[in-house]
């Protein structure tokens, strides 16, 4: 594997996303409406309980929001329909000419892409939160949210390259996004903590990959010092990016382009 | 038949030229639909009532914005792309057109997507609204209400184009709308609440149109229907004096 050319790709995409501001700042200034809309709503939600909601803090939950909503909102989640577009289009034949992985390479982009807003999805959740709540319960936890923030968003951008390599053979990932975004609100608790879930859908979302992409940081976030939610992150990391390559690996071998 | 009503059935012909696609687009949004209600469900199941919000009232405020905002997104598809068409001088064609620019631009594209919404919102209404005579004429009337408050918004903010040129604003502003509608208003308090009936709209497109449902109120369907033609007045005259500030490449692609 090369890695000055995932190395090249990261830099270039950091560097493509912080020349676009108008871009950023919508991002964050949406980021910010949601985490005090929904954040408002749980907190709401726990001070009508006596302060707790299923072992959360109306602090932790506000926190939890912070995190989860950074997670997802840090990189695109059409990014199963823009791959798909690329594969059909035959747009990625042109990637395939290149001495390293097409899916290493574009998950390496991504990434960089994602790093700018995930450092200003953080320091803004992190202001909108203290002011809002004050500090997290425990910091510890909250600074190893930040480092499961990375995993997790490494996650779901390779399980959004898993998913859309399914064009490969259906010649159509548009409109899929909708669901797979939808997996990872509910089953990998971005909207609500999974322990609010029915015991049965709780232990479902627990075997699947999508609580790495956004509860896993978000518990922590929430003040719940559970250093073990990082190796099941690297677990599911692993996982997902063998399950992209492979996929990947597969469609390429399948791939038929007319002109170009 | 007139050009708005040619252009209409040119689009509905395109929409529905992919029969497959157009029925599996508004299938996805059916189900994006259905996820919202499980997460409410489940959050109102937990959690009880909330500053007097239960599942029943949550489900009709989404029955009336998937209603109302599937009719703006959908069958006037290009209220959300005003700015864009605008910053990127693509009105060039439908200026030589022997028809109302702004309705012509609204009517002229059908999204196959959201009209899964619509579907959606009236079954969903049918479900848990307990229809009646005149229940089903306030929800007819409340997601028109909301129609027209979301379109007449997205017009007036996408005709921030004209002035400042391409921006991000009306992306915001579409976002923001939509999602302060989909959640229980009386959450927020002071100037936040405030915010949604004014300047963010939101409480027009989904909270207020569910409540008359529930229990019907002269005063406050007053107020809805006076935002109404506020919101549609304000898009209307925003981009009429938008576009005699317009200008472009010369591009016909409309």
């Amino acid at each position: 594997m090369n890695l000055r050319i995932l190395r090249t790709a990261f830099g270039t995409a950091t560097r493509r996303a912080l020349r676009e501001p108008g871009s950023f700042f919508v991002a964050t200034g949406f980021y910010v409406a949601v985490v005090a809309m929904v954040g408002t709503l749980w907190r709401v939600a726990a001070a009508s309980h006596h302060g707790t909601l299923a072992g959360y803090t109306a602090v932790g939950l506000f926190w939890y929001i912070a995190a989860s909503e950074s997670a997802t909102m840090a990189i695109s989640l059409r990014l199963v329909e823009e791959i798909g577009d690329d594969i059909v289009s035959g747009a990625i034949a042109v990637e395939m000419l290149r001495p390293v992985s097409v899916v290493a390479v574009r998950i390496a982009a991504e990434f960089g892409r994602a790093v700018p807003k995930l450092i200003s999805c953080i320091l803004a959740g992190t202001a909108v939160s203290l002011v809002v709540v004050g500090p997290p319960r425990n910091v510890g936890a909250a600074l190893l949210s930040a480092i499961s923030l990375v995993l997790a968003i490494l996650c779901n951008i390779a399980a959004q390259h898993a998913f859309a390599g399914i064009a490969f053979w259906i010649r159509d990932a548009r409109s899929t996004w909708f669901l797979y975004q939808k997996f990872v609100f509910v089953l990998g608790g971005m909207l609500l903590p999974i322990q609010i879930l029915p015991t049965a859908l709780e232990q479902i979302a627990r075997a699947l990959p999508f609580t790495a992409m956004a509860y896993a940081p978000a518990r922590l976030a929430a003040g719940f010092f559970e250093p073990e939610l990082l190796l099941v992150q690297s677990a599911w990391l692993v996982v997902l990016i063998g399950v992209a390559a492979a996929t990947f690996q597969a469609g390429e071998r399948r791939l038929q382009v007319v002109g170009g | 038949m007139n050009g708005l009503q040619a252009t209409f059935r040119g689009a509905c012909a395109q929409a529905w030229a992919n029969r497959r696609g157009f029925w599996f687009e508004i299938t996805v949004m059916i189900l994006n639909d259905l996820v919202w209600v499980v997460f409410w469900v489940l959050f109102f199941h937990r959690v009880g009532t909330v500053r007097g919000w239960n599942t029943n009232r949550i489900l009709m405020l989404q029955a009336i914005l998937t209603t109302g905002g599937g009719i703006v997104l959908g069958v006037f598809a290009n209220a959300r792309n005003i700015g864009r068409l605008a910053a990127d001088g693509e009105l060039d064609a439908a200026l030589a057109l022997p028809v109302p620019t702004l309705a012509y631009i609204l009517v002229r594209k059908i999204q196959a997507l959201n009209l899964g919404d619509t579907i959606f919102g009236v079954v969903l209404f049918v479900a848990i609204g307990h229809p009646s005579p005149s229940r089903v004429a306030m929800f007819l009337g409340g997601s028109a209400i909301a129609a027209t408050v979301l379109t007449g918004f997205l017009v007036l903010i996408g005709s921030s184009s004209f002035f400042v040129g391409r921006n991000e604003g009306s992306e915001l502003g579409f976002h923001a709308i939509v999602m302060f509608g989909s959640y229980p208003i009386d959450v927020f308090t002071g100037a936040g609440r405030a915010m949604l009936y004014s300047v963010v709209p939101a409480a027009f497109i989904a909270a207020v149109p569910a409540r008359l449902v529930d229990s019907f109120d002269p005063g406050l369907a007053a107020g809805a229907a006076a935002a109404a033609v506020v919101f549609a007045t304000l898009g209307v005259v925003a981009f009429n004096l938008g576009l005699r500030r317009y200008t472009s490449g010369n591009v016909w692609k409309l």
